[in-house]
């Protein structure tokens, strides 16, 4: 990091092959497109390199790039926004056929997904990055520079409003938690 | 805080297990590409503050001096249609009134605007 911040550019490589991984992923979960994963973690490494003597170092260095990052790709998917479709026009998963069981509940998971996409901006960003910070709070609230009630908040709306639509997650987790009381 | 697994639900098990994407074999290249370009640019010229700023000076001494003498002339024209106000007719006293009602609410609406969009930038909700 010293030589990074020396300014040599060969060193930079190191950050690079560390942090790519996490960062596509994290792109992956703002646009489900793959290539444009890729485009916005780019920007989001260059950026990084850009900026890096504005790192304090009093914070993490993970912390500080989360944030650089979810900045750069809100403001990628403002000037180029996602195809996506809205809350009530998201396909609803079929029942699975108990046949096609495994197949039907990971297409329907994969629609879950999808759906997030067509949460309002505000409500979608906390959802994206709450699960991609393995669901802590904490560290969602500081990618996003937002206090953690605020995240709370948003969450609980985003979740309300997937669950509306899609009521089969509400019915799935009261069956669990009886079975869980029945135990 | 990490949410307890006693409160994880469906939503959750979907939303956290995720395919982990490995990225293509060429991204790490083309990353460092584009930083060893950024690297070999030029840097940007600085803005010639020493030859700016006797310039930048007398314009804005300039300005506060317009600024003062249209304030003079703003106040005197005051005294003088308060003082010639008596001999306006009521209808004359509507008119000005409601542009003075008009540029009020412009100006109130331009701040409000000017608000909203401070408070929406600093939640980046947009």
């Amino acid at each position: 990091m010293e030589r990074v911040l020396a300014g040599d550019v060969n060193a930079f490589e190191g950050i690079v092959r560390r942090w790519q991984g996490p960062l596509v992923n994290m792109a992956w979960r703002y646009c489900r497109d793959r290539g444009r994963a890729e485009e916005m973690a780019q920007e989001a490494l260059v950026g990084a390199w850009r900026g890096l003597k504005q790192w304090r170092r009093e914070g993490s260095f993970s912390t500080w790039l989360f944030a650089l990052a979810a900045n750069v790709f809100r403001s990628e998917l403002k000037r180029f926004p996602t195809v996506d479709v809205s809350m009530e026009d998201a396909p609803e998963p079929a029942r699975a056929a108990s046949q096609e069981k495994d197949l039907a509940e990971h297409q329907s998971s994969d629609l879950v997904r999808r759906a997030v996409l067509a949460l309002p901006v505000r409500y979608r960003e906390p959802v994206v990055l709450f699960y991609f910070h393995e669901m802590d709070v904490s560290a969602t609230a500081r990618s996003m520079g937002m206090p953690e009630g605020t995240v709370k908040a948003r969450l609980a709306r985003a979740r309300a409003l997937l669950k509306k639509r899609f009521p089969q997650l509400e019915d799935q987790q009261a069956a669990t938690e009886l079975t869980h009381k029945e135990a | 805080m990490k949410a307890s697994a006693t409160k994880t639900d469906k939503l959750d098990r979907i939303l956290s297990t995720e395919g982990e994407l490995v990225p293509s074999s060429g991204f790490a290249a083309s990353v460092m590409d584009r930083v060893r370009e950024e690297a070999a640019a030029p840097k940007p010229i600085p803005f010639p503050w020493k030859r700016a700023l006797p310039g930048m000076t007398l314009a804005a001494a300039g300005l506060g001096w317009c600024a003062v003498k249209l304030a003079q002339v703003g106040v005197a024209e005051m005294n003088a249609l308060s003082s010639a106000r008596l001999h306006l007719d009521a209808g004359m006293m509507r008119s000005v009134e409601s542009v003075g009602w008009v540029a009020a609410a412009l100006g109130v609406s331009l701040l409000s605007w000017l608000l909203a969009r401070r408070m929406i930038g600093r939640t980046g909700l947009v």
